[in-house]
């Protein structure tokens, strides 16, 4: 995608015709073309479109607007000797309300790669789905399995293209292929693209930070490790208001990723409360 | 938009401009077993003003999928045209039904497709899934969506949500012979059952929210097609 | 909530700095002789108007040799609210009680600078306030005994909190008859 390309996207030069034309374009057959599979999208017909968009979708620079998006997260990917544990909870809010207690807030792009969401729930969910495409897109003309590094930086490059026009997420591409072995790399839509080996993110990461931080080490154990992410994210289950509901718990190895559950936090928090003796800012 | 432009800087002050019209219904969806409702209430409100005391929302879209679409009228016609015409297209390209989750993803490029100006409209999609079961699909206004059990949106949402996670999904409840140790098991609700909270939620609701009352109007998806059942609201 | 011969309220027991949790034992209900002041809101101002309001029950009770009825201290409310037209309190207060010579049962809500709703089944505020009024409305119905007051009101309390990011974390539950009152504290979510 060139420059050019996003530029037209805010051109409407040819005004009530281009606009006619758009709006009929949409009962024609659907053609889908292998190289994009992005569809052209539409922006308002006017000077200042992000001006648009934030006025009425952005909570915090206008606290009545309409047109509410899914917001707030506590994820977590990790390597260690065993692979990556990838964690995340499943709450989404917008404003104070709880949107849904139930969000899938790992992406499962292949068998082998994951992604992680944080931030607009719409761009993480559509982008990595794209990217899912990409990737297998890369397997038949290449006969060989992306790496994490390639699949990052398409998923990189792309938010890039629309940065500024109001893009948000924060998101960590985990992934095992032979030649680079567990990798992480995080990509948010500000274009940003590290390679790690721990990360958080999200409106509660600081407190997963710190449980993961105190406990983690390279050794751990496969069933620590999962623990471990498993802790993490309840710790900010707890005290973040915008994380909770549920976790999801993923272990990534050579053989491609492993879904170690769905747990309940409502549950999940008093039976670590008695096993650990933790919690004790918390009556029984 | 209301009316075309000659230059961009006619449109700067737009940015604050509000939607002319609102409809703002709640809706609710609820899966069961063997069948799935999508029920909405039928008045049509923009401001203070009732518009029309008779205007059913829930369309039954054909190939057995129930599609809503609420919030700023023009954006929720406009897309449930679009559906239903691409679903024709799909008919003669492909020689079959639709299936839901294939549907949900289409509506996902239709509302992403707009990401930057988008529809203003909460979507909930109905359906039987490919073993029978009922299944419901909803979306934000820019295509972020998921399957679940129940689920309301629109105006009340906010009134109605918290009675479906306590009635359709048990939540906080215990199971009254384990001594409150056990949380009470999950089950399908039955289609009377179903019904019967359906209508509870909207005559609670018409209570307490301006913009719900007049009537309800409740589509129940089958194997055997969608039936419409019609219940009045208080009107006032 | 109101039942027969009885009334219950209840509240959640968080304090929160916006997102972050500081709190699980903060109580927003308090009893001021045989009346409960419910109190949602800044929690400074929680805290500064209970005290107000514990002082002037107190003086009440001085002056008058009696309790002050729950009737009574909802005007009392009213108008100490409203002296702070123009720089309220940022609270949303609950009467409950049941009045000790007619044994009738009085529940009262009011907004930040004092308009009382004296309502005959339910009152509700605070952030939840949306979603405790779609549970109340669909799960209240009138003349309930005093145990099925308390499922009531607990389970209109909890679901309506597990749907508000800013509320939970515990709730604790008064159910009051005409001799007795009853406290529960509710094991909730912790999320």
């Amino acid at each position: 995608m060139s420059i050019a390309d996003i530029g037209k996207r805010f051109t409407y030069k040819t005004q009530f015709e281009q606009e006619l034309e758009e709006a009929s374009s949409e009962f024609q057959r659907l053609q889908p073309s292998l190289n994009s599979l992005a569809p052209s999208i539409a922006v308002p017909p006017i000077s200042q479109p992000t001006d648009f968009l934030r006025a009425h979708t952005d909570y915090d620079s206008n606290s009545d607007c309409k047109i509410r998006m899914a917001h707030g997260t506590t994820t977590l990917a990790f390597r260690f000797q065993g692979g990556i544990i990838v964690a995340v909870d499943s709450r989404a809010s917008a404003g104070n309300w709880i949107a849904s207690q139930t969000v899938k807030k790992v992406i499962e792009i292949n068998p082998m790669l994951l992604g992680t969401m944080a931030g607009t729930a719409c761009d993480c969910q559509y982008w990595e789905t794209w990217l899912g495409t990409q990737c297998r897109l890369h397997e038949l003309r290449n006969k060989e399995r992306i790496s994490v590094c390639a699949a990052s930086k398409i998923l990189s490059n792309l938010v890039y293209s629309y940065k500024g026009m109001g893009l948000g997420m924060g998101t960590m591409i985990c992934g095992y292929t032979p030649k680079e072995g567990p990798t992480i790399y995080y990509v948010d839509s500000d274009g940003t693209r590290l390679k790690g080996d721990l990360f958080c993110v999200g409106s509660g990461q600081t407190f997963a930070y710190g449980v993961l931080d105190t406990n983690y080490k390279w050794e751990l154990s496969v069933d620590d490790a999962l623990y471990l992410g498993k802790r993490a994210i309840l710790a900010a289950a707890h005290r973040d208001a915008y994380s909770g509901g549920s976790i999801n718990l993923f272990h990534v190895t050579e053989q491609g990723w492993v879904f170690h559950g769905n747990h309940d936090v409502g549950a999940l928090f008093w039976e670590i409360k008695e096993k650990e003796k933790s919690f004790n800012n918390v009556e029984a | 938009m209301t009316q075309p432009a000659t230059l961009a800087s006619d449109y700067s002050n737009e940015v604050a401009q509000e939607p002319i019209e609102h409809r703002f219904n709640p809706y609710t969806g609820i899966a069961g077993e063997d069948f799935a409702v999508l029920a909405g209430d039928t008045r049509n409100t923009s401001g203070y003003n009732i518009n029309s005391r008779y205007d059913p929302r829930v369309f039954d879209v054909g190939d057995n999928l129930l599609l809503t679409a609420n919030g700023f009228a023009a954006d929720s016609a406009q897309l449930i045209s679009v559906f239903k015409n691409q679903l024709e297209w799909y008919h003669f390209d492909h020689n079959k039904a639709l299936s839901p989750q294939s549907a949900a993803r289409f509506i996902q490029h239709l509302l992403y497709g707009k990401r930057f100006f988008p529809y203003y409209v909460y979507t909930i999609l109905a359906g039987l899934d490919e073993e029978g079961k009922g299944a419901i699909y909803s979306f934000d206004p820019v295509g972020s969506y998921e399957r679940e059990q129940c689920r309301a949106a629109g105006a009340a949402s906010s009134l109605i949500m918290p009675f479906l996670d306590n009635q359709v999904n048990f939540k906080n409840q215990m199971d009254p012979a384990s001594h409150g140790t056990e949380k009470r098991p999950l089950r399908y609700l039955s289609l009377e059952e179903v019904i019967q909270l359906v209508r509870d939620a909207f005559t609670s609701v018409t209570e307490r929210h301006i913009q719900v009352g007049d009537g309800l109007e409740i589509l129940i998806v089958t194997k055997d097609g969608v039936k419409t059942e019609y219940y009045p609201l208080k009107k006032d | 909530m109101v039942g027969k011969d009885c009334v219950a309220i209840a509240c959640d027991l968080r304090l929160g700095n916006q997102s972050l949790g500081v709190a699980n034992n903060f109580e927003k209900v308090f009893q001021l002789g045989h009346v409960f002041l419910g109190l949602t809101g800044l929690a400074s101002d929680v805290l500064t108007v209970h005290e107000n309001f514990r002082m002037k029950a107190n003086l009440y009770k001085m002056r008058e040799e009696r309790e002050i009825e729950p009737e009574s201290f909802a005007n009392l409310v009213s108008s100490t609210l409203y002296e702070r037209r123009f720089g309220p309190w940022f609270v949303g207060p609950i009467v409950a009680g049941i009045n000790s010579k007619t044994g009738k049962p009085f529940i009262c809500s009011f907004d930040f600078i004092g308009c009382p709703d004296f309502a005959k089944d339910f009152a509700v505020s605070g952030t939840a306030s949306d979603q405790l009024y779609g549970m109340c409305e669909s799960l209240y119905e009138p003349n309930l005994e005093p145990e099925d007051l308390f499922e009531t009101i607990s389970q209109a309390l909890l679901n309506a909190a597990d749907r508000d990011t800013l509320s939970g974390w515990g709730a604790a539950v008064y159910v009051i008859t005409k001799d007795k009152v009853i406290k529960r504290y509710l094991k909730s979510r912790q999320d």
